[in-house]
């Protein structure tokens, strides 16, 4: 007799799931459990003919062993490698019971209940702040402390996936879980798994929580944490090295004295490349994470060939999206600070898979490849032979308009090395229409994307010619620029001065560009040179005041009139604000560049000189030079010397 | 090498300043100059890392001006010290351009006993570098000039002259550069900005 004569038909079947007699329940499901186990049609039908809230509905009013224990198993296999499955028994609201149920007295329901949440948080469709509600994350966190093996790791594993952001890990480390979870380090090595597996989720980013750990019960939980980063199951030896180079990343210097460990965790991670699935999947992202912002790690990748050995991924026909974006990870972090590395990557041509990637499905591997692209960027050598081709410039632009502002920043950032092609006209850039995307994306509401936007025009005028800079003024005007400015974003605010000062950066023409509309650009520079008390906003307001001294007499005196200007009761002695940068003892920067302004006010031979230097003499300056020769900064000495000569100059030549 | 402390920033090693002068070869069998202008593209004191453009106007031998990218590394004592240890560079090869500069006569015996690594070189007013011509910018490797070599730079923090001696054995010894910070003309010193992301 074929099997399936003796089942219902599917409808009768779904039907009898609701029976009021219980062996007819038990019966059924176990029926509609059996026929979709590992068969995705199945699964679609049963989904369709409303199989699964009744299924949930059992487990959410039955009291039988039996019916719990097959229930669970049902809506297991309904979540199983499906996604639509996920789906519907998250729509019939199983959650909750499931996570009830795992406080059944009877251990066979409780462990198919655990199965079918691991199950479920498999999927990317599971829950996340859901199980941050009400009594939920309390009720995990005791589970962890079951005598349960698989119920403690089931929740190990919840945790793991459902812990994202900074409130979910602080939430969680309140409850008691990052002890809990360091407690389970003992078990089994499944329950060991989600363990390390959930305390890398709670310590991703996390500064303190990393230092907590750290210190926890003396070093000793870190300690194991470091053992198993030599044990014979490859995915322990991965989980223990992500834990632990989330911590080396969070605060560098807590393994500082186990400088041999990091290293032998580069030598074990380089090792699991090669392991098939999940794990070698995951390593290429665990080095990333492990070298970041550490140059010495680096250097020891670079010594064991990995970058050529992450270049080879790139080479393969066939690679997970997560191992992808690994890849170009690390291969970005290993090429952020050396240019050696960069020359290694490069000389491996794999360009064509870095850029094929920039319009990868997967935002992950986006944001990776630009970051690669970002770091390979870091280099002028490597702008200005290649990295500047159409080829490369036109995909990476599009992602200015990426759906993800993640992607755009990040692009952006790309973009603002890339624009730097260290060749007047900049023409690659304004063949593919970058440079509005630019502008439009300086007035962005987003602050970072204006801050990124605006460090690429910065970037994109560093000593171009006339012609970029009329187009872009054009485009971007100047009332904009102003706002820029005056932005509400400190960092927003000093690129845009930075911005201004590559403007008015060269010839006569340049430097008029500080002139037109009224001067609209040089009395914001000048407003902001009385009230900003940020440094870095200052420097840049200096050098533009500088870079507008060094052009004609009407920018000589333009300039005169905002860093000594002339009163009704004549020149302010020691309240001028050239004064007041000459004399800033916060930042040697500050007085060089004011230096370098009376430098260019005093330049010999313009015609207008001695009026300024006996304008200079009465507000104090004179004097003010005399005391900076002995100044601590060489720098400054030096600039200060050279503008006193200058004095002395016109000195002799009165007479 | 730690505990060397890094030269602190010079303003004519700003990105975008330009350096004007010429190079000499004077040897027996001729007697050559040429105009030469640099221009700093990029400098990270951190690395001790600089580089830039480098043209050689009306070269007897060049048929157009000749333009090469060059790399240059600063002599910090904690990136890189007095010894070059590549590019065919003897410890002896070293000290003799090095000592062509009269501002090295003070560290000298220094240099020649330990290679100079316990002088305070963030004070000094001078900064000693290696210039090194990595690739041809505009013309072919035929165009009659070498990149082989590389140059031993003696800047000066306080006026930004730059003095050099290249260093190739297959070229005529101790050809000379010798450049000075430009305004390029202007009526002021003026300073561009640019930095990665």
């Amino acid at each position: 007799m074929p099997a399936s004569a003796a089942w219902a038909r599917p409808e009768e079947l779904v039907e009898s799931l609701s029976s009021l007699d219980n062996t007819a329940r038990l019966k059924a499901l176990r029926d509609v459990k059996n026929q979709i186990i590992g068969n995705k049609t199945k699964k679609l039908s049963y989904i369709k003919l409303g199989a699964v809230p009744r299924v949930v509905e059992i487990l959410a009013s039955d009291t039988e062993v039996p019916l719990l224990v097959q229930s669970a198993a049902a809506v297991g296999s309904f979540a199983c490698g499906i996604e639509a499955g996920v789906k519907a028994v998250l729509d019939s609201g199983v959650l909750p019971h499931l996570l009830k149920m795992l406080s059944n007295g009877d251990n066979k329901v409780v462990e198919a209940c655990a199965r079918s949440l691991k199950m479920i948080f498999q999927s990317t469709l599971a829950p996340k702040s859901d199980m941050f509600q009400g009594h939920r994350m309390e009720l995990i966190i005791e589970l962890l402390n079951s005598e349960n093996d698989s119920v403690a790791e089931v929740a190990a594993s919840v945790l793991a996936r459902c812990c994202e952001t900074v409130d979910h890990q602080r939430a969680l480390a309140d409850a008691g879980g990052l002890q809990s979870l360091v407690g389970l380090l003992n078990g089994s090595l499944k329950t060991r798994e989600a363990a390390l597996d959930a305390l890398a989720a709670l310590t991703r980013g996390n500064k303190q929580l990393c230092s907590t750990l750290t210190c926890m019960d003396q070093g000793k939980s870190l300690a194991m944490i470091m053992k198993l980063v030599k044990d014979k199951s490859s995915r322990t030896r991965l989980l223990a090295c992500t834990c632990l180079a989330n911590i080396g990343k969070a605060s560098p210097s807590s393994l500082h004295q186990e400088r041999e460990i990091r290293a032998g965790m580069l030598s074990i991670l380089v090792k699991l490349f090669d392991e098939p699935g999940q794990v070698g999947e995951e390593a290429p992202g665990v080095l990333a994470d492990l070298v970041s912002n550490n140059e010495d790690l680096q250097k020891v990748a670079m010594d064991m060939n990995s970058i050529e050995k992450l270049a080879e991924f790139l080479r393969k026909d066939e690679i997970s999206p997560k191992q992808l974006a690994g890849v170009l990870m690390a291969l970005a972090e290993l090429c952020s600070r050396f240019e050696d590395s960069r020359k290694q990557l490069l000389d491996l041509k794999v360009q064509a898979p870095i850029i094929a990637a920039l319009e990868h499905d997967s935002v992950g591997v986006r944001a990776a490849a630009c970051s690669c692209i970002k770091s390979l960027s870091r280099s002028v050598q490597n702008l200005r032979t290649g990295l500047t081709d159409e080829l490369l410039v036109l995909p990476l632009l599009k992602l200015l308009s990426d759906s993800s502002s993640d992607i755009q920043a990040l692009a952006l950032s790309a973009v603002s090395n890339i624009v730097l092609d260290f060749k007047p006209h900049k023409a690659v850039v304004f063949r593919c229409g970058g440079v509005s995307q630019l502008i439009q994306l300086s007035q962005s509401m987003d602050p970072i994307l204006r801050l990124n936007a605006v460090w690429a025009l910065k970037n994109l005028l560093y000593m171009s010619d006339k012609t970029v800079k009329e187009r872009v003024m054009g485009e971007l005007t100047f009332n904009s620029l102003v706002d820029l400015i005056f932005d509400s974003e400190e960092k927003v605010r000093e690129q845009a001065m930075a911005l201004v000062r590559n403007l008015v950066y060269g010839d006569v023409d340049s430097v008029q560009l500080a002139l037109v509309q009224d001067s609209v650009l040089l009395h914001a520079v000048e407003k902001q040179l009385h009230v900003s008390t940020q440094p870095e906003i200052c420097i840049q307001g200096l050098y533009i005041v500088s870079n507008v001294a060094a052009g004609n007499e009407v920018h000589k005196e333009a300039v005169m009139d905002i860093v000594i200007p002339v009163t009704s009761v004549g020149v302010n002695r020691n309240t001028s604000l050239l004064m007041r940068y000459l004399q800033d003892m916060s930042n040697p920067q500050i007085r060089v560049v004011a230096l370098w302004c009376v430098i260019n006010l005093t330049f010999p031979n313009s015609p207008g000189v001695s009026s300024r230097i006996s304008r200079l003499r009465d507000g104090g300056i004179e004097a003010q030079l005399q005391s900076m020769v002995d100044d601590p900064c060489l720098d400054v000495k030096d600039r200060a010397k050279t503008a006193l000569e200058h004095f002395s100059a016109v000195e002799v030549h009165s007479r | 090498m730690p505990g060397q402390a890094l030269p602190p920033p010079c303003t004519f090693l700003n990105v975008g300043q330009a350096f004007t002068g010429t190079q000499n070869v004077s040897s027996g069998q001729k007697d050559e100059a040429w105009k030469v202008n640099v221009r700093l593209q990029g400098c990270d004191i951190q690395k001790g890392y600089l580089c830039g453009s480098m043209e050689a106007l009306n070269v007897p031998s060049a048929e157009t001006p000749v333009v090469t990218f060059w790399e240059g590394e600063i002599v910090d004592n904690k990136n890189y010290t007095f010894f070059t240890g590549q590019w065919d560079a003897t410890r002896d090869t070293d000290v003799n351009h090095w000592d062509k500069f009269p501002s090295f006569a003070a560290l000298k015996e220094d240099v020649k006993r330990d290679g100079g690594r316990s002088v305070d070189l963030a004070n000094y007013p001078f900064m000693f570098m290696r210039w090194k011509e990595k690739f041809f910018v505009n013309v072919g490797t035929d165009c009659g000039l070498t990149i082989a070599g590389f140059y031993y730079v003696c800047f000066s923090r306080s006026n930004g002259s730059v003095n050099g001696f290249y260093y190739d054995p297959n070229s005529s010894p101790y050809q000379k550069l010798e450049l000075m910070a430009t305004n390029e003309g202007r009526s002021g010193y003026s300073f561009a900005t640019y930095k990665f992301q």
